[in-house]
Formats: structure tokens, sequence, C-alpha cells
């Protein structure tokens, strides 16, 4: 029953929406250093601030040879000295700075991120730039960050949201590196600077970097700056590696995680998915957002608001460089677990079998276009949305025409998309409980393949 | 160092409805608060966790606007919304279009005038409030740690040490009259502030506050809740078990000054020596030289808040992880370590400075986001609205900051000695039941 979601009509009172304000897109600076390196600016005065990202195209799937978790296990010992900075001092003049710098890796990516005052744009922009050159890689700390490494993947493992994404991320992607969500203990254990040294030297290059900042600052003055602090950087370019191809999975297949004593059940669903740079990327990103990617959406109306499953269901589309994924997940307790996969097949469903009401198709348009002129609105903001653009070789013109591109879309290509890439027939459910309460329900949706916490499967 | 000078325009209407205007005219998006001056501190004794699920409520309907209304017509006027309940302070917001300002506002006078709610949303909430508490405490590992651990150990008076996200039969206790009462009770107009921060021109915010809020009659407030907090003379203890995390969890509160005296203002910057990023003492000493914790974190109202965003007794936390081959007393006696040399030897002043430098910075970053970082002036929303509601005095925005700079190495040093004592300390533990979740068979 769907009782309490059944749409009442808006109260007359409702004051309409006034004349939209323009959202005005501020100008890039862009700028290539002679060794490479790419430097992309935009000016923003919000706060006497800037925020940057040295963004390098490479990340733990090109590794993924070498040693799974290659790279985020690097930047963390990136940041932990260079051959003329011991940690505390590159630390402590941080501080001085009122700055922050921190050092990730992903699937596809790595990335320097450090903020400051303006004031200090200078020696921030130094300090980053030995980082990024000059990391020392000493044994202590090498030492020191494996152990913290291996405490947090041993956490990892006893928290179910963990084990559910680590398992369909296993299942959809087989034997691609993205099927890696996490080095295992004997992974780390077998970590060696060598690895880690050889990585940062190959893939910590101009020619494989990009340099975003967005803040507090006068673009020429800006560019000398980066300049100074990055010419010297030797020229290096971008590697590519192929990878196997991820499996064909047909049917539905429940991927059980026996976790006993769980007092709430994670379900997470999902099969891959198409990529930024498809074309029909917009029409599923709106899709998706009707579907469960809103508060306003379907799948949180009906297993939240009408029927209190859960506390906070959404469905995502995760666009990785080669491959995308579609997930829905809720956290749910424990006697609703088959009901919430019913209706999460239900939802699903529907948007493949009719066509989306015309007033839902307008409130999520204008849900996209507005949460996307919120996300301008802040330093970090901007410049997490120009990452966007330029890790994924987006069009120039990707952020001023993103709202257009939103606008122009159609019922009919709502249901295109819904039918093509809400693959109901073959989608994989894992589930995440306790297997003596919740076992049974996950077995009315197909054959079950059974694992233990620490990933190994059980009879 | 530039002062700040952040505009802001406020007013109190007829029905004690205070009004905050922040407008930057540049932007086309609009930020929307609404604080009341209630929070899971101040909930009803035997009530614990009612405040967070009247919060939920307040989403339920109202007159005009019914169940699942707001969120739709939020979400479908390009906005983002939630809201949260705090020690002191139960919020609403939401950042838009600036083309939905007067929308927006009618939507929180509509459920500030007159909640509509039925047993079913009730039932429906309380069921959603259930799973919030399973996926973020108890079903998760150092769940709740150490906000829900920290406060029954530290403190004596009802008010500050209860369970803040509620004990299941408390909650099922409620009911449609409790909440009724709770709105006629708490979310009167004169108990409230509204907050316009962006795009927005200040005389039509003006404008549009008193066009949709100056009707709604003003409540008769209860007395405050007494949360004084009874002198601590001696340490106190606890010990739990961890269901899940496999490392032993440790966490340390000392009880803070008042806020807003010189003494506030020098342990604020000790803190900041202590748990400011990995240049902290805590963290480098405990972390990345001694490596007897694998995380360190803490503050002044963490990890709930800031030492900006209370208004009562409060502690200073140290929150660590730490590796099972150190015992909770021997990773004490290394905390202590570090306490004693701030005792023994205070901090530099060039320290000091550098404190000041960083807390700054980070003071601009919150103002300008913050807090969770998906909203423009959430940070700037949030200080205007407690420094209204508890100082009645939203231009501290601008000139709080001078109180922190103002700090001597001396001073520091004095409130270490006079605070971080064990007699004004609370320590809570979680033993881990596993060293990893063994294999099932």
């Amino acid at each position: 029953m769907m009782a309490a979601t059944t749409q009442q009509p808006l109260s007359p009172l409702v004051p309409p929406l006034t004349l939209e304000r323009p959202v005005v897109w501020p100008p890039r600076v862009e700028h290539t250093l002679a060794n490479g390196l790419r430097v992309v600016l935009v000016e923003s005065h919000t706060i006497p601030k800037f925020d940057a990202q040295l963004l390098f195209r490479s990340g733990n799937a090109i590794a993924s040879h070498i040693a799974p978790g290659l790279a985020e296990m690097t930047a963390a010992c990136v940041r932990t000295g260079t051959e003329s900075r011991a940690e505390r001092e590159i630390d402590e003049t941080l501080r001085r700075m009122g700055a922050d710098l921190g050092c990730g890796g992903g699937a596809d990516n790595s990335s320097i991120s450090f903020s400051g005052l303006s004031e200090f744009s200078r020696d921030l922009l130094l300090v980053a730039a030995d980082v990024a050159r000059n990391a020392a890689f000493r044994a202590e700390e090498f030492e020191r960050e494996r152990r913290q490494k291996l405490e947090e993947i041993k956490i990892e493992r006893t928290t179910p949201g963990f084990l559910a994404g680590e398992r369909l991320r296993k299942v959809l992607f087989g034997a691609h590196p993205y099927a890696v969500a996490s080095p295992t203990p004997e992974q780390v254990a077998a970590y060696t600077r060598e690895q880690m040294i050889g990585y940062y030297r190959q893939h910590y290059v101009p020619g494989n970097a990009i340099l975003l900042a967005v803040g507090d600052f006068d673009p020429p003055k800006f560019i000398a700056q980066v300049e100074e602090a990055f010419a010297p950087w030797k020229a290096g370019a971008r590697e590519e590696r192929e990878y196997p191809a991820p499996p064909q999975l047909c049917g539905r297949h429940v991927h059980f995680v026996d976790f006993p004593g769980a007092v709430q059940t994670q379900v997470l669903l999902g099969h891959r998915s198409i990529t930024r740079q498809h074309p029909d990327w917009f029409a599923l990103s709106l899709a998706n957002a009707l579907f469960g990617g809103a508060f306003n959406s379907r799948l949180v109306m009906n297993i939240r608001e009408a029927k209190g499953y859960t506390y906070s269901p959404r469905s995502s589309v995760h666009p990785l460089r080669q491959h995308g994924y579609f997930s829905v997940h809720a956290a749910v307790r424990n006697d609703v677990t088959a009901a919430t996969i019913t209706e999460m097949f239900y939802e699903m469903d529907r948007m493949r079998s009719l066509p989306v009401g015309a007033d839902e198709l307008a409130d999520t348009q204008n849900y996209m276009t507005g949460v996307f002129s919120i996300g301008l609105a802040t330093q970090d903001g901007l410049a997490g949305q120009l990452a966007t653009v330029y890790l994924n070789d987006l069009p120039k013109d990707y952020l001023e025409t993103y709202r257009e591109r939103v606008r122009a879309l159609t019922l009919n290509d709502v249901l295109h998309a819904a039918r093509k890439y809400f693959d109901t027939a073959n989608a994989q459910i894992v589930v995440v409980g306790d297997r003596k309460e919740v076992g049974d329900q996950a077995s009315l949706f197909g054959e079950v393949s059974w694992y233990g916490a620490q990933g190994a499967p059980i009879g | 160092m530039s002062k700040l000078n952040i505009p802001i325009e406020h007013a109190t209407l007829a029905n004690g409805l205070r009004v905050v205007i922040s407008p930057d005219r540049a932007v086309p998006v609009v930020t929307v608060g609404v604080y009341y001056n209630i929070g899971f501190r101040l909930e009803p004794q035997g009530r614990s966790g009612f405040a967070h699920l009247f919060e939920h409520m307040m989403f339920q309907g109202s007159e005009h606007a019914g169940k699942t209304v707001h969120i739709k017509l939020i979400n479908s006027s390009g906005g983002v919304l939630n809201g949260s309940t705090r020690y002191d302070v139960t919020n609403y917001f939401e950042a838009v279009p600036s083309n939905a300002l007067e929308r927006t506002l009618w939507l929180e006078a509509d459920r500030m005038r007159s909640l509509k709610v039925d047993k079913e949303n009730l039932d429906n909430q309380l069921a959603v409030v259930k799973e919030e508490i399973r996926v973020n405490v108890l079903n998760q590992p150092y769940g709740g740690f150490p906000w829900l651990d920290l406060p029954p150990v530290a403190n004596r008076n009802w008010h500050n040490a209860h369970n803040f996200y509620g004990d299941f039969t408390d909650l099922d206790a409620a009911t449609l009259d409790d909440v009724q009462r709770f709105f006629k009770t708490y979310y009167a107009p004169n108990n409230a502030v509204l907050l316009i921060l962006g795009g927005v021109d200040p005389a039509e915010g003006f404008a549009l506050a008193k066009k949709h809020f100056e009707a709604i009659p003003a409540g008769k407030l209860p007395p405050p809740a007494d949360v004084a907090e009874p002198p601590q003379t001696e340490e106190r203890r606890a010990t739990v078990q961890e269901r899940l995390g496999t490392v032993p969890a440790l966490a340390i509160g000392y009880h803070a000054p008042q806020r807003r005296t010189p003494e506030w203002y020098a342990l604020a910057m000790l803190d900041q020596a202590l748990h400011g990023s990995r240049a902290g003492r805590v963290y480098r000493t405990l972390v990345l030289e001694k490596q007897i914790a694998v995380e360190a974190s803490g503050g002044i109202h963490y990890p709930m808040g800031d030492v900006l965003d209370y208004n009562g007794p409060m502690l200073m936390v140290t929150s660590l992880l730490h590796k099972p081959e150190y015992s909770a007393d021997a990773t004490i006696a290394a905390f202590d370590q570090v306490i004693r040399e701030v005792q023994q030897q205070g901090i530099s002043a060039a320290e000091l400075d550098s404190v000041k430098v960083k807390f700054r910075s980070d003071y601009f970053s919150t103002l300008e986001g913050g807090m969770g970082g998906y909203m423009p002036r959430f940070g700037l929303m949030h200080y205007l609205a407690c420094f209204t509601l508890f100082d009645d005095d939203p231009t501290l925005v601008n000139t709080i900051l001078d109180g922190f700079v103002a700090v001597t190495p001396e001073q520091a040093q004095a409130a270490a000695k006079k605070y971080l004592v064990p007699a004004n300390r609370a320590i809570a533990i979680r033993r881990p039941k596993n060293a990893g979740v063994a294999e099932a068979a």
C-alpha cells in the first residue's frame, strides 16, 4: 500500500517561485607549465582562503598487479615527510599558515589536496610541491602507516556498510581491478617501501597531473607562484594499462555476508552501469534522482516515509573511469529484509514500465539544476565540480551547459534510461546480516552464495 | 589581521521571533534556517530521545503542507533541506535557489504555526528513528563513541547525563499528546530565531518574515531547565564492551569553564594546541611519535559540535583508538604525559600564535560552508543562530575571534593547571569483545 505517499493537491497558499537569478559561472584561467603540468584557476572571494587539488590520473587500479591498494598506501606515506622536511616540520608549517593538506588514493586517481589562507599562498604551494616531488618514504613512517592501515582494515571488516559495498564490487567487477575495495591484512603486510617509491616515481609526475585551485587570489600572481613552486618538477607522462573485462552477469543472484548478532540488515543491490562520458549519462542521472537519489524520491517516500523500514535509503550511479555501477541501498530492520528487496524491485520496475509524471520530471529537473547551483557556492564545492570535469575529460562547457542539458530531457528519455539501465532481471543482491535471522528471507530472491565477514565463502 | 565585517541585520518581530539577515546579493542561492532553543540536553526528564524524535515529526506535516509536502516543495524548487538536534538547539534548514525564498519561509512558518500529525506519522517516524539508531550506534563499530559514552560517566545532572539518542523503551512511550505538548511548549516564535543568508535583499527579507511569521502567537515559555552540573571532586571511570570493533577505544573528558569567560577562551586555545590537526600535541605524540594510538581526535564539544555552538556545561574531549598491546592505563599514562608537559612548560608564544592562525582559518571555512559542508553558509547560519539564542547578539560572529586572539601563554598554562586535572575528568573505555569477527565455519 502506498496510501501515505499518495500525492495530495498542494495548498493554493504555496507561494510561487519568483524570477530566477542568473547563475554566473566564473571564468577559468588555464595555464600549462613547461614540464606539462596543467593548471586551472577560478577566482572565488567568499573567504580569504583558497582550495587547491593536485590530481593524478592514476589510482589503485593501475597498480593492482603490483599490490592491491598501493595508490592509497602510497598517498598515506607521501604525507609523512620529504627529503628536506621532516613530518613534524610539515605539520607545524601548515598550521602556521592556517592550512590543511591531505593525500588520497582511489580506484582511478590520487590527490594532494590543500587549502589555506590566501596570504600564505606562496609558501603553501612550495610545501605542496615539495610533497609532490620529494617525498622521502622513511622506513619508520612507512611501518607506522602500514600498522595503521592494518588496524583500519580490521575495523572495516566489522562495519556492515563496508562489507556490503565490498561484496558488490567483487561480484560486479570480477577480475577487473575495480573489484577490490580494500586490501587484505596479508597484502598490507607484504607492502614494501620500494613499491611505494616506484609508484610515486611513475605516477606523481606533471604530465599525469592537473592542479585545480579555487579561491581568493589574483590569477596572474598565483600562476607566478605556481611556476616558482612547480617549474623545477621533472617532466613525466601519463601511463595507461589494459584491464581484464568484468564478468557478464546473467540472472539475479543473492550474495549473503553472514554477520552474526546483527540487529539490522544491510541490503545493497546493483549492476554495472555507464560512465560520465556516455551520452545517456544525464538521462540516467535524472532517472536515478527521481527513483532514489533525492529525499523526495520514490524509493525514499515508499520505504521510509510510507513504510518506516529504514532511515536513509538511497540509490546512486557510481561513475568510475572505465565502468560505472548502479546501486540501491538501505539498512533495514531484520524482519522486513524481503519486503525491502521486493519494494526496491517494484520501484525499479515501475520506472521501467510506465513513464514518470510530467510533474515528477519537472520537479526532478528543478532539483538537479538547483543542487548544481548550490554546489558552486563554496570554494571546495566549486573545486569538486572542476575535478569532475577534468578527471573525466568532459567537454569544456560541461558546467556551463549542465542546466540546459538537464532541462532538455523528456519523459521518453527517462523511460528509455530506466529500461536500458535499471536491470532488474540481472541485478545482484548483496545482504549483510545475521544468517539465522534473515537468511531465509534473502533466499527468496535467487540462488544464494554465503560468505563470512572476512570474505571467504562458507557452506 | 583584518577585522571581520560580515553584513548582519537583525530585528525582533512583535511575537518575539528574532530575525537575522546576512545578505550577499551576488549569489543566486539563499540559505534559510529556523533554530529553536530546545535541544536534547533540555528534553523533559525521563523522556530520553524525545527532542530528536520530535525533530522528525516536524517533517510530518503542518496545516497547509501535509506529510511529504515539505520535502517535495524544497527538493522540487531545486533545494536541499534537513534538520538536526543538538545539545541546546534544534535546527531546520534549507538551501534553495533564491527564487524559492518566499516558498521556503512559508513552509517554515506553516510548521511553526501548526504541527498537524497523526498516530500513523508517529509510528512511522518511531520506526525510522530506531533504524537511525541501529545504523549509527547499535550495528556500527564504535557507534555513538564517545558522544553517548562520556556524558553519563562525567555528569550527575540528568539533563547532561542521559542517553541523548533515546532508550527504545522511552521512545516507545511517546504519544501524540506528548508531541503536541512539546510543540506548544518549545516551538513558539519567542523561543526561536529565523535566519536568511545569501541571495536576499534585507528589506525584502524582513518584509517576508513579517508577512509569514508575525501572526503566529507567542507562547508562554517554561522556566529554563536547570542544567548546572554539581562540582566534581574525583576522577570518574567506566568501561563497557565494544561489540564489533577490533581495537580498544578510550575517551577522556574534562569539564570546561563557563563559555565566554577568559578561562574559557584560554582553554579553547589550549584545546587547539592539543587537538588541532596533525600538529596537535595529542595526535603528534600518541599517534605519530609514541605510536600507542592509531587514531586520535578531540575538542571542546567534540564530536557533536565545536567550542562556539553550545550553551551550558560541556566537556573537552580526547577520543583515542589504541593498539591492543597497550593497556588502557598505559595509554592514559602516555596521555597524562602530554598534559603534564603543557602544565609544567606551558605552550610557547610561537605555538600559541600558530594555533590562533589555524583557528581563524578554520573559522572562515566553517562560516563559508562547514559542518558537513553541503550547504553554503551553513556555519555562518549556525553561529548567528547560537549567538542570538544564547547571547542575544548575532554580531558576535564578527567579534568573537578577538577573545581567542587575546589569550596569552600564561593564561593557557593556568587553564591547563586548573582544568586538566584528574579530579575534573571522566574516562570512558570500550573494550572489544573480539579481536576480529571470527569466520563462521
